[in-house]
């Protein structure tokens, strides 16, 4: 069985963040109350006419930077005819022949193997109604209709559930880094169809698709199992049908929900009521400068920074974090980033708050970060201090005068204590001398309980060094 | 009572002299109608309403410098209306009211006009005899035996019977022009573009156009200047300087070069027809203008891509006609497949549903190429070959339509025919360019006959000082 190979291709449908919908000016919010944020264009009465959302292309034209695509200058929007009773005007706007982007590629790396995954076309097109379904009745929510969706088709560049869930991580990373989406897969704003083929040759297998997966790991497992059914018929001498599949988590199984019937005929023609125009290469460059630093260079960054690298995908994961260091980037990052990823965040968690909620400004992490850094505070004062600095308007001295907390620097004070310490713990120095690194760590440890944490840890580390190698 | 049959200039000085109100206007308004029901030509009369409206603006000051305060107008059932039934002549929509105004009639609505009620048309604007709609055809006012033509047969009907004395129109296909000039009135097709469509049922989208159906030229221009203007609405509406269309009027036409294409006076055209071209002919030429018949490409397709592309379109801008949201909805389905089914089946009349059909498999699998993608490309030759007309020539001319308006019987069987009947206006459509009807006679019979003349984009102006001038020496 271990000779067929699984080919995989990702068909991604984001929401993108706009204020309004993608063809008319009611609001682009769902979820609250339904059938609020709709008008006559949404509803598709008779006589209305689409407009465009620019903001919404900018955010299309930014997509396909961020992906490496070609951009199709012509903006052109084409008409898709199905009926279905989420779809008000029995066709869906979308961008069938000239997508806004086009051959681009996402970089994954999986078990330190870097390969990059083909984007066969990204493009602009509309969300249909919300459907609800009881007893023998449907509800239609229209404040989804007309939100501006993205759909980002992939290439079968995929061979493994890793690398589909590699692919659809770095995705997400980009479009949040990118801003463009929330990229909330259980709230829907993400979504996924994936199509899976087996083949035991270099020839595609047939694919099936399977439909709204809940999330990236179950994709990973709806894949695997998708993969496994299919070599399990072939083995058995049956043929693999192109058809549409449901993934089914508390079975581990993809279910048939139909067979696609050939030549599924949508009847593409351009939207008439939507003239094309040109973007220009001064409308790419103003997209271009609203872009913020990617992940992949900041995780760069990070590291060479010295962060450790279980660190810098913390900070990237935690976009809020990784955006509040943009502009720090000359203090000391390994202790910035500690403070953040540690008794920061756990402020944060405590009281629900975003960083840009607090108190704390990048002027103060700087100055915080410094102090440590020189040994002016240690990081029992900053434990004391965080939720002062968090919460209040005060400046760090303040706070510190105000928790009546003394940084002992007087060098006479200090040297008593040190040479105290290194009287009282023989067996250190002799350790120390003998190459043993833990010894000094101990010493320190002693001097600070002395002081309670209130010596300047810097100039005690040059007194301690000093009185060691007398 | 007598003062519908007064120019608009009249009327106005009559309200401004205060020797007639708004209300005597309406009032008359509806006399007429109701003492020519025979003729049918609307769906709705909106008497409660109008009457409300204008005792109201009976006790308001008349704006003096605006020639249509307080002037009735008749609104082609295919603009929504807010409030008002708007029912596409279709049973679809039989109770449909709707919740906005169309661009157009927030403009007449701003102008302190009167709308007195909604128009018979062609189900959906498709036809051109106006007999396909659910509320049984209106009839021409010269001879209530003959058809009004179509699709806006209602409005021509009402402003050539002296209903109303202003209407708006559609014309996707020749849909003011034929009926114009089967009745005797002028009607306009302006430049696409020029006018916004938010709030016009579309039929076909790359082609309807809004315009205006009047008793003369210098009303219709001036019913013109209050439609026109960008709408952030339609973004296929032109962004083009607000101008005064009657400026031009009263100048008199000489040193003009006008084309008739040979086709437009071929042998599918009726030789009265042709005998009434010539006395224009004559009458231009003895002013000092050149008139030259050329060869022009194309002109014979166009029927052939107005079927493909006006049907495709249809297909589709028809689709949100499901029962669903709003309008007719087929009780007793069992499931949403069998729901739509009953839903169009019932709703929709035949020629509607032939169009559907037609339009969907049009546009199926690889018949998009083969025809529609096709019929666009052939499209985009015809607008060059009119282009290279217009860089030498001010005008074209030539017969509105091939045949007098026929009787209302007449040509019921063959779907094809009724095409036909539009053969000499549709090639306006395919270019997007302003064309309009105006009388320029009449047959043994006393049916009217149009002259069709097409001018440059967006040159209407110019064009109605030309129909101007010879409205006046065609007397």
């Amino acid at each position: 069985m271990n000779d067929y190979k699984t080919t995989v291709g990702i068909e991604v449908h984001c929401e993108l963040k706009t204020n309004a919908k993608m063809f008319s000016d009611s609001l682009n919010n769902y979820g609250g109350v339904a059938n609020v944020n709709i008008n006559e264009i949404d509803f598709a009465l008779p006589g209305t006419l689409p407009t465009i959302n620019q903001y919404g292309v900018e955010l299309g034209i930014k997509v396909a930077l961020v992906l490496n695509c070609e951009i199709n200058k012509k903006v052109v929007f084409d008409r898709k005819n199905y009926f279905y009773p989420d779809l008000p005007k029995g066709y869906q706007i979308t961008q069938a022949r000239n997508p806004i982007g086009v051959n681009g590629y996402v970089e994954i790396e999986v078990d330190g193997q870097k390969k990059k995954i083909g984007i066969h076309d990204i493009h602009l097109e509309e969300d249909t109604c919300k459907s609800t379904h009881a007893d023998t009745k449907s509800y239609l929510d229209f404040n989804r209709n007309g939100v501006p969706l993205l759909e980002i088709v992939s290439e079968p560049d995929m061979n493994s559930p890793e690398e589909a869930m590699a692919y659809l991580e770095k995705l997400k990373e980009l479009l949040l880094y990118a801003n463009v989406s929330d990229c909330k897969m259980e709230e829907g704003s993400m979504r996924c169809d994936v199509n899976v083929s087996v083949s035991k040759t270099n020839q595609l297998g047939t694919r099936t698709e399977t439909k709204n997966i809940g999330s990236i790991s179950s994709v990973g497992r709806a894949i695997s199992s998708e993969a496994i059914r299919q070599i399990q018929e072939l083995e058995q001498g049956n043929v693999i049908h192109d058809e549409t599949r449901r993934y089914d988590e508390k079975q581990d199984r993809t279910i048939l929900m139909r067979v696609k019937e050939t030549g599924n005929d949508y009847r593409y023609f351009p939207e008439p009521d939507l003239p094309s125009y040109i973007i220009t290469d001064n409308d790419i460059e103003k997209v271009k400068e609203t872009l913020e630093v990617m992940p992949d260079k900041r995780r760069a960054f990070y590291l060479e920074k010295g962060i450790s690298s279980v660190n810098s995908d913390k900070l990237i994961q935690n976009k809020q974090l990784s955006d509040f260091l943009l502009g720090l980037e000359d203090i000391d990052l390994v202790i910035a980033s500690n403070l953040l990823l540690g008794d920061i965040s756990s402020y944060l968690n405590k009281t629900e708050k975003k960083i840009t909620e607090t108190s704390l400004t990048k002027d103060k992490l700087r100055e915080v970060t410094t102090m440590l850094s020189t040994g002016e505070i240690t990081n029992k004062v900053f434990k004391d201090i965080v939720v002062d600095l968090m919460g209040t308007n005060l400046s760090i001295k303040e706070i510190i005068e105000k928790k009546g907390i003394k940084t002992i620097s007087d060098e006479n004070a200090l040297l008593e204590i040190v040479t105290k310490v290194i009287e009282a713990n023989p067996e250190s120095v002799k350790d120390y001398h003998e190459g043993k690194d833990r010894a000094i760590k101990y010493l320190m440890g002693q001097i600070m309980k002395e002081t309670k944490g209130q010596a300047n840890a810097a100039i005690v580390s040059r007194l301690l060094q000093e009185e060691l190698n007398k | 009572m007598n003062n519908l049959k007064l120019s608009i200039k009249e009327i106005h000085s009559r309200l401004v002299n205060k020797e007639i109100t708004p209300l005597d206007l309406v009032e008359e308004c509806y006399e007429k109608i109701e003492e020519n029901s025979i003729l049918n030509s609307f769906i709705t009369v909106n008497k409660v309403e109008a009457t409300e409206y204008a005792k109201e603006l009976s006790k308001q000051e008349v704006e003096k410098d605006n020639l249509l305060w307080g002037i009735p107008i008749a609104i082609k059932d295919n603009i929504s209306t807010k409030g008002i039934r708007t029912t596409c002549a279709s049973r679809m929509l039989e109770n449909y009211i709707p919740i906005y105004d169309a661009t157009v009639i927030e403009k007449i609505k701003e102008q302190k006009m009167i709308i007195i009620g909604k128009t018979n048309m062609d189900e959906f604007a498709m036809g051109s005899t106006s007999r396909t709609s659910y509320f049984g055809s209106p009839k021409n006012p010269v001879d209530p035996t003959k058809i009004t033509g179509g699709s806006s047969g209602g409005s021509a009907a009402c402003v050539a019977g002296g209903l109303v004395p202003l209407a708006l129109g559609t014309d996707t296909g020749g849909s003011i022009r034929q009926p114009a000039s089967y009745t005797g009135i002028v009607g306009m097709k302006p430049t696409y573009g020029r006018v916004s469509r938010y709030g016009l049922i579309a039929f076909g989208s790359s082609l309807d156009q809004i315009g205006p159906m009047t008793r003369n030229v210098y009303e219709n221009a001036l019913l013109l200047n209050t439609l026109v203007g960008r709408d952030k609405k339609d973004l296929t509406s032109a962004d083009k300087e607000i101008e005064d269309f009657t400026r031009l009027i009263g100048q008199e036409v000489k040193g003009m070069k006008i084309a008739i294409p040979k086709y437009f006076v071929s042998d599918i055209v009726s030789p009265i027809i042709i005998e009434k071209l010539n006395r224009v002919v004559e009458i231009l030429e003895a002013n000092g203008n050149t008139v030259e018949y050329i060869d022009m490409k194309y002109l014979d397709q166009a029927v052939t891509l107005y079927q493909i592309i006006a049907m495709g379109e249809a297909s589709s801008n028809l689709a949100r006609f499901d029962g669903v949201k709003f309008g007719y909805r087929s009780e007793n389905s069992s499931s949403v497949e069998e729901m739509y089914e009953n839903t169009r089946g019932e709703g929709f009349g035949k020629e509607v549903k032939r169009r559907i059909m037609v339009g969907s498999y049009l546009l199926s699998g690889d018949n998009a190429k083969t025809y529609y993608d096709k019929a666009l490309m052939i499209r985009n030759a015809m607008k060059q070959e009119f282009d290279k007309v217009f860089k030498e020539y001010d005008f074209i001319l030539g017969p509105t339509t091939t045949t007098v308006a026929y009787p209302l019987d007449e040509n019921l069987d063959d779907p094809t025919k009724s095409f036909m009947d539009d053969v000499l206006v549709i090639p306006v459509n395919m270019a997007g360019l302003p064309g309009m009807s105006i009388p320029m006679g009449k047959d043994q019979d006393n049916m009217p006959i149009g002259l069709h003349i097409i001018g440059n984009r967006f040159e209407e102006a110019k064009m109605y000082q030309l129909a101007y001038d010879l409205e006046k020496k065609l007397k």
